[in-house]
């Protein structure tokens, strides 16, 4: 049989009074089972629930003090707080316009932290899986992360290592030309992975069995948005063939398409099986690092303890014996934890399936920025409400004769502040609804406040942290307005209001926030501006990049001498690498009097025209020419770095060669170039050697294109393009976008420290403001008095500002030795940097008096010229 | 000052204590409300009423038997006062003369009292 929900039950005796609980209680209970003879148990229930309230009666409840209307209090406080927010619009404008911008911007950078920090957290393994990373130091070279690994390492380490659950190579295809039928496409992202992709990361199928997915040869995965390139539906996808040159591909599954937040980006999983069963030896293949290796690892395994193990790895599978620990001169190995691929690999190179790798670092200045503004923001509160305590004096003092105690004053004031700081949250939600989609332009990100409405708990974080702030804010102007004797104030003593020690400390506070900020910006622009236009030592501007292929390497000859007569062209070549990264590094050799020497500098292959092309400046010797037979493969410009390395004296002449030519048929030295910034100025320039190997076949082509409509260039060689190829598209970029998200991390770090300066500016200045006009009505009579006795305007411009210069003064003395430390550290990142100079700090505190004089001379030159008088005439 | 005019409310929660006998307690009230008004109220508005009825001196109560569809606890059963009464009467006096008053009826109305 069922019985009356115990809850309401408990519910009820717990509100009603102890007297009525008995028969209340029975009188229900009978009710609830008259009511289940004709109606559903849950009927019964809910109608039980309906008379347990409808006993929230003013006769039944406890504590039911009849004749006390206990929110009057509160009421007559709101009337109050509100009726003091409409007869001081100005100040009551300053304080909530500068917490409402100062939350709006914490606001903003929480987004962008939490939008940064959820990368890869949709994985479930997420943390045992590790990527396998290699710190390389080679002779002539610096030592330097990468995110590569060999195809051998995975197979390997899940064999001799309990630990190891799970291995799983992500290899990069680039581009690749698909094609159903009618239908073909180049499609960008496509990898070989492991059929253990889909066990160890989360990403899920639309369709298809993710354990057996990609089982066979010859299999694929398309995600959702590729897969509907080529077919109507998904259903007809499933299943199907696609073809990829002369194979075809079986398709096992959909993938959904990946989500932003994901450190690897893909179209396409080819089947590694489809590799390693016509070629099994590549499950154990060392030497060379291509691809990226993740591992999964067992729960409680100690990444440290399993790093520590892999010099052994190394040496078992690379040396020639156990003795021969040479490998370890050159190769170590490391585990990256997943959740640190996005934010923790700024330095590590090679990483080329990283996307929207951001600088972590970049993530605690944000965060600190944030605090910043919210803390001057505050501070304009905290000063505002003090510095107008004399007009409530008497509030006070008529509240506390009439009975009011200090806690109940207390609460007032706090409330009044609580209550503005709820006013700006709400006020900078809709601010932020504005100015997010514009931020999102700024810095190239998809953030939403929709964020808050789907995870209601980041909600009440943010308005923890407002309730919090309206408290702390509140805390001190409480405490000050509550401690009035108010004896004092009615007899009409005045407190000595306007000289606060507290309230100018927090002055100096601000202010020196706002200086570090606006120095720290000056420097960083200054670093961006420099990196923008520092002579790299090539051209690269005006250069458009174009993939090749096979048939675009036959045809290449022919293309660029149709180029070439264009008169938008400026010149025409290719290469096997695009500048802007490090070059791929191998052997290089030279054979001087002492014997025959080794390294391993970056590498490059390249055209006859390259250097022309790039304008890349020959110091020594002579540029490739096809004059010469041998600059086929035989003859090597290197950089001034690399001869310095090499310690060659006269270097032209010198026999060289790749590291696995024989010692006695190698070529030789041509030319020496100056050290161009190939790698991005985060590196130092690296040594660096050049060839021709028009057979290797080249990755790109770089067209140098003149005049100023680049558009119509471009179309012309298109044009060009489409008559002699088929089978390959027409896909450009010019050289200086690239360049560009090389520096994005930093670019964007600095919209935002800009943005948020400027607001930090504002505020502090709305603050600065407010105080300079009730100081300046608080001296009104000694200002009047100055003036009957003779003073002058600028005397008494003087005497009102010397205060708050002193104070900027002061906060410059503070700020500048702790923002100089800052940011020496933060130029630690770039190998070619700006020099911290000290006149910038001087124009910061500059900036910062101008800004300040400028705010408070509204104030104190109206004052100095007003007519004595006015000011004395009540007297 | 206590109240000591009947609300139509309380006029009829009244009656229907007269009616119940030593059967008026709050959850049979509520129930025979219902059944002869056809509308529905909840045992608390009835038990407010109750309460309100008493403190006016309309009503008097005791607690009477416990049963075990009640969980075992016992009910206060409701007893009209002799003041309650005269309130009654006085409430229905009062209507009849004022429909005797009202010329379309006059006379034409048997009440039989």
């Amino acid at each position: 049989m069922h019985s009356p929900p115990s809850f309401a039950q408990k519910l009820l005796e717990w509100l009603i009074k102890d007297e009525l609980a008995e028969e209340v209680l029975g009188d229900l209970d009978e009710k609830y089972y008259y009511s289940l003879k004709n109606k559903s148990a849950t009927r019964a229930k809910l109608n039980y629930w309906h008379q347990v309230f409808n006993y929230l009666r003013p006769f039944a409840l406890k504590n039911y003090r009849s004749n006390s209307k206990s929110t009057t209090m509160y009421k007559h406080n709101l009337k109050i707080a509100y009726r003091h927010l409409l007869k001081n619009r100005g100040y009551s404008f300053i304080n909530i316009f500068s917490l409402t911008v100062g939350i709006a911007a914490c606001m903003a950078i929480y987004l962008f932290i939490m939008d940064e920090t959820s990368f890869d957290s949709m994985h479930s393994k997420k943390d045992h899986i590790y990527r396998l990373d290699e710190i390389q130091n080679f002779t002539g070279t610096k030592e330097q992360k990468v995110a590569l690994s060999m195809p051998g390492m995975g197979p390997n380490m899940l064999s001799d290592f309990p630990e190891v659950i799970n291995y799983t190579r992500f290899h990069q295809r680039g581009k690749r030309l698909l094609s159903n039928d009618e239908i073909s496409h180049t499609v960008e992202k496509t990898f070989n992975v492991d059929s253990t992709f889909l066990k160890i990361f989360d990403f899920p199928l639309v369709s298809g069995d993710r354990e057996t997915a990609l089982n066979e040869p010859n299999t694929v995965l398309l995600t959702e948005e590729t897969a509907l390139k080529f077919f109507d539906n998904l259903e007809e996808a499933q299943g199907s063939s696609i073809k990829m040159g002369d194979n075809l591909l079986k398709i096992t599954g959909i993938l959904e398409d990946v989500p932003e937040t994901s450190h690897m980006q893909f179209n396409v999983l080819f089947s590694m099986t489809t590799v390693t069963s016509e070629n099994p030896d590549f499950n154990d293949q060392w030497g060379s690092n291509f691809l990226n290796t993740y591992l999964l690892l067992e729960d409680n395994v100690n990444a440290d303890a399993l790093e520590a193990k892999l010099d052994d790895f190394l040496v078992r599978h690379m040396g020639e014996n156990s003795e021969d620990r040479e490998v370890l001169d050159y190769y170590q190995l490391f585990l990256q934890p997943l959740a640190e691929v996005h934010l923790n690999s700024s330095d590590i190179e090679h990483d080329y399936n990283n996307y929207r790798k951001f600088n972590g670092q970049y993530i605690d200045t944000f965060a600190m920025v944030g605090i910043f503004i919210l803390i001057i923001a505050s501070i304009n509160f905290m000063n505002l409400s003090t510095a107008r305590a004399s007009q409530r004096w008497k509030e006070v003092g008529v509240r506390k004769a009439v009975g009011a105690q200090k806690i109940q004053l207390f609460n007032q004031f706090i409330l009044e502040s609580i209550l503005l700081a709820l006013l700006a949250l709400v006020l900078a939600f809709a601010i932020n609804i504005l100015a997010i989609p514009w931020l999102n332009d700024a810095i190239n990100r998809k953030l939403t406040m929709w964020f808050f409405i789907d995870q209601p708990q980041y909600l009440a974080i943010i308005f923890s942290i407002t309730l919090g702030v309206g408290l702390l804010t509140g805390l001190y102007p409480s405490l000050y307005l509550t401690a009035f004797k108010a004896i004092n104030i009615l007899k009409g003593n005045k407190q000595s209001g306007n000289k606060s020690v507290f309230r100018s400390a927090l002055v100096v506070l601000q202010f020196g926030l706002a200086l570090a900020m606006i120095v720290s910006t000056l420097i960083v622009l200054n670093q961006l501006n420099y990196m923008k236009n520092k002579d790299v030592g090539f051209d690269k501007d005006q250069i458009v990049l174009i993939g090749m292929n096979g048939e675009v390497n036959e045809k290449f000859e022919l293309i660029k001498s149709e180029l070439l007569d264009l008169t938008s062209i400026a010149g025409v070549t290719a290469s096997g690498q695009r500048l802007g990264n490090n070059f791929h590094q191998w052997g290089f050799k030279v054979k001087t009097d002492t014997g025959v020497f080794q390294m391993t500098p970056s590498n490059v292959f390249v055209e006859y025209d390259y250097l022309d092309v790039y304008n890349i400046k020959v110091k020594e010797g002579r540029s490739f020419s096809k004059e010469y037979s041998t600059d086929e493969g035989m003859a090597y410009i290197i950089n001034e770095k690399l001869v310095k390395e090499l310690g060659l004296k006269d270097p032209i002449g010198t026999p060289a060669g790749h590291g696995w030519y024989p010692d006695d048929s190698l070529g030789s030295i041509i030319g020496v170039t100056e050290d161009f910034n190939f790698n991005s100025l985060h590196h130092k320039v690296n040594t660096l050697s050049m060839v021709v190997h028009s057979d290797w076949g080249f990755d790109e082509m770089s067209v140098k294109i003149k005049g100023d409509d680049p558009q119509a260039a471009i179309a012309q060689i298109e044009n060009v393009w489409d008559r002699h190829i088929k089978d390959w598209p027409f896909d450009y970029m010019f050289l200086d976008e690239h360049f560009a998200t090389l520096y994005q991390s930093d670019n964007q770090m600095s919209a935002v420290v800009s943005i948020m300066t400027v607001l930090a500016i504002l505020i502090a200045c709305m603050g600065l403001f407010g105080l300079s006009s009730i100081m300046v009505m608080q001296k009104i009579k000694e200002v009047g008095i100055r003036k009957v006795l003779g003073a002058n305007a600028f005397q008494i411009t003087f005497l009102l500002s010397r205060n708050f210069l002193l104070l900027v003064v002061l906060a410059f003395i503070i700020a500048s030795p702790i923002t100089y430390y800052l940011l020496n550290d933060w130029l630690q990142n770039f190998a070619f940097h700006v020099d911290i100079n000290f006149v910038i700090f001087i124009v910061g505190a500059l900036i910062s008096l101008a800004i300040a004089l400028v705010t408070i001379g509204y104030h104190t030159i109206k004052a100095s010229y007003r007519n004595p008088v006015e000011a004395l005439r009540y007297e | 000052m206590i109240e000591t005019k009947l609300g139509d409310f309380e006029e009829v929660i009244l009656l229907l204590v007269g009616i119940l006998g030593t059967e008026a307690y709050a959850f049979k009230i509520a129930e025979e409300f219902e059944t002869q008004t056809e509308r529905s109220v909840s045992i608390g508005a009835v038990h407010s009423t109750l309460t309100r009825l008493g403190d006016k001196g309309f009503l008097e109560s005791k607690m009477g038997d416990a049963s075990a569809e009640r969980g075992g606890r016992r009910k206060r059963i409701y007893e009209i006062t002799a003041s309650g009464k005269r309130a009654l009467e006085n409430s229905r006096d009062f209507k009849v003369s004022l429909w005797n008053q009202f010329p379309a009826f006059a006379n034409k109305l048997n009440f039989n009292i």
